[in-house]
């Protein structure tokens, strides 16, 4: 097992290798001029020799390939490079990282629990209560998009109701910590959470449904244990398979697609980061931010292989 | 229904089964009237085409059917021999099919071997786990350690070679025979009187299939079980079997002895059948028979009987109503209007159609 999993930790480093390569040299073959932005327009048109200067100064002028290594270099000693405006990027995703991830971790953890939970008790109780409810909430949260949700949410949570606070994610004059927390991560968590259960019940049902149907199953019930051990035991560790890839590919996408979501509740996380990083052409900060996407992403294809050779002693004794 | 036999030497007692599944709204009748019984120590034989309802009798009796099958007998009756006691469970009157009733005959009473072994262990667990849970389930205080020992020597009897090293194996380390051991020894395990095996070496090859009957026919005659062997294989059958029960379309259509059926084999069904078991040595150009004809669909069909119009002996009387049982020679029981002057087996006709 130890050896399943150093393995699947070193491939994970020429993977990150050849991804920050291919990020690099493709947002450098857009062909946009790192200074346009960087530089304002009046001083790129009366003195270009300041311009020229400070391409030379950047090392703007050497090969590609020379500018991605020294890029790496940096990276490696900790140094992420500074943004347009010449702030620290380290320090703008020291900052707001925390935050996104509080809200990812929150939405997986309810809607692993909600969507979950349901999806089993539909496929146990098929053509029950739960499972008629959990099929029309499952096909609105799927319908309905979730900026729309967050919006309608703003609508009656915070303008009609005034209950919770419509953006950002720390109140100035917060007297206490958690309840602070509380109030401004309730909506865009639950509004994130909301999505990801319809895809989870409907998908924990299904492969639910398909074990229960299988023939060890009656082989369990055939040595008399009681129901739930029969569906505890031997429905759900078999059923969770398949759901565990599916949660853990949320994270990425979570981590890195929030991006509505955080712009709707005007939240600062990495997600907005990204927006501005973006719309301002800050060629470093997207840079990082898509390569912790994809480390993010990385780690959880790590976890669902670790995972699954947990659960499934075919993966774990295949390797 | 009035008892009519020993329940010393009868050890299951089906009288009126009746198993319908309902499927968008339309109630379909697979099983229908099956009676029989199964004499203590003894193998009995259901065999039939694919279709005809002999699994799904089974399932009925162990109560393995799912929420969409309504099960309706006047006697599932299973009477337990213990220290020379006889205690009867009635089977039909057990409302919860997965409720303490029917879990605790399940292992230690009556236990089911399945047909394919590939798919009937659960592949995360170790095998010597998978069988120790029945055990353990049923024997309350029985410490781990005392379960594997148990485990241990079931494998030895089994055959499974290497059982202290194997009982840690999951069960893709296995090969398809020696699955099945496994699942067998789930099956007898809690050292059940009664084991139901639905087609025990249909996904097996041929020189597996021979061990693992074997096993089965030493646990009947050495440790006394008795057995119900589903399968489609006429000479497992006739190596097997002390009685065969012949089932069409849901209906018993012949039942008795080994003797009965193969030497004086007289339902035009069983005949057809037997005469359509492969034979090695066929001449050139000689064909093996069929039965003309497919199987109807349990939906369409009308009424009278099933077999008419595959049967070379068919008449308009055939059709008109459902035909009733008529004995020939004791326990040789018949379901075909050819055998109507033979007094009447059962309390035919049938209870009414379901709709």
């Amino acid at each position: 097992m130890l050896k399943f999993i150093l393995k699947k930790l070193a491939m994970m480093i020429p993977m990150l290798v050849v991804i920050s390569l291919v990020v690099f040299l493709g947002l450098r073959s857009t062909g946009i001029d790192p200074l346009t932005f960087m530089v304002p327009p009046e001083v790129q048109s009366q003195s270009p020799e300041i311009v020229e200067q400070l391409r030379e100064d950047l090392g703007l002028n050497d090969p590609l390939l020379v500018q991605y290594f020294r890029w790496l270099g940096n990276l490696l000693k900790g140094d992420l490079g500074l943004t347009n405006k010449g702030e620290d990027i380290a320090g703008i995703i020291a900052d707001r990282l925390p935050y996104t991830l509080e809200l990812s971790l929150y939405a997986m953890l309810f809607s692993s629990i909600i969507g979950i939970g349901i999806g089993i008790i539909s496929a146990i109780r098929q053509n029950g209560i739960v499972d008629y409810i959990g099929r029309v909430l499952a096909v609105l949260g799927q319908a309905v998009p979730q900026f729309l949700v967050g919006i309608l949410m703003i609508w009656i949570f915070s303008i009609k109701m005034g209950i919770f606070p419509a953006a950002n994610r720390v109140s100035p004059d917060a007297t206490n910590a958690f309840v602070d927390a509380f109030m401004h991560l309730f909506l865009p968590v639950t509004t994130l959470t909301i999505g990801m259960v319809a895809v989870l019940m409907r998908y924990a049902r299904n492969t639910m449904l398909d074990v229960l149907n299988s023939d060890y199953i009656k082989t369990a019930r055939s040595k008399g244990i009681p129901e739930w051990k029969v569906y505890l035991k031997h429905g759900f560790r078999n059923a969770m398979k398949p759901v565990l890839v599916i949660l853990m590919f949320r994270i990425p996408a979570l981590i890195g697609g929030s991006v509505v979501i955080e712009s709707v509740f005007s939240y600062p996380g990495i997600g907005t980061s990204m927006t501005n990083a973006i719309t301002n052409m800050d060629y470093n900060l997207v840079l990082v931010i898509t390569l912790i996407i994809a480390a993010v992403m990385l780690v959880a294809s790590f976890m669902v292989d670790v995972l699954n050779a947990l659960l499934d002693p075919r993966v774990r004794l295949g390797e | 229904m009035g008892k009519n036999f020993d329940s010393k030497e009868i050890i299951l007692n089906v009288e009126n089964l009746n198993t319908t599944f309902v499927s968008d709204q339309k109630k379909i009748r697979i099983v229908k009237n099956v009676s029989f019984q199964l004499k203590r120590g003894k193998a009995l034989a259901v065999v039939g085409e694919s279709g005809c309802g002999k699994s799904v009798t089974m399932n009925s009796i162990m109560r393995f059917l799912g929420r969409n099958a309504i099960i309706k007998a006047d006697s599932i009756q299973y009477n337990a021999l213990r220290d020379g006691k006889v205690t009867e469970y009635h089977i039909e009157k057990i409302d919860k099919p997965h409720g303490p009733e029917m879990r605790a005959l399940r292992g230690p009473e009556m236990s089911m071997v399945f047909q394919d072994p590939m798919s009937s262990l659960n592949p995360v667990y170790k095998v010597g786990d998978q069988v120790a849970e029945g055990l353990l389930q049923h024997n309350k205080g029985m410490t781990k350690a005392q379960a594997r020992e148990k485990v241990l020597e079931m494998f030895r009897k089994l055959g499974i070679p290497d059982p202290e090293e194997r009982i840690d194996c999951y069960p893709h380390q296995f090969s398809g025979g020696m699955k099945q051991r496994v699942v067998i020894a789930i099956a007898m395990i809690c050292n059940p009187e009664l084991i139901i095996c639905d087609e025990p070496t249909t996904a097996l090859d041929v020189t597996i299939q021979a061990q693992i009957m074997e096993l089965l026919k030493d646990m009947q005659v050495k440790d006394g079980k008795s057995i119900i062997l589903i399968t489609h294989n006429m000479g497992l059958v006739a190596e097997m079997a002390d009685e065969v029960c012949v089932m069409y379309m849901g209906r018993v259509v012949e039942f008795g002895s080994l003797e009965d059926v193969f030497d004086h084999t007289s339902h035009p069904y069983t005949q057809a059948l037997l005469r359509s078991v492969p034979v090695l040595g066929l001449a050139d150009g000689q064909k093996l028979e069929t039965i003309p004809g497919a199987t109807p669909n349990p939906a369409d069909l009308k009424g009278g009987c099933e077999f008419a119009d595959r049967c070379p002996f068919a008449e308009d009387k055939c059709r008109a109503k459902d035909i009733p049982m008529f004995e020939l020679s004791p326990g040789h029981r018949v379901r075909c209007l050819k055998y109507s002057s033979f007094p009447l087996a059962e309390g035919e006709p049938a209870a009414a159609e379901v709709k």
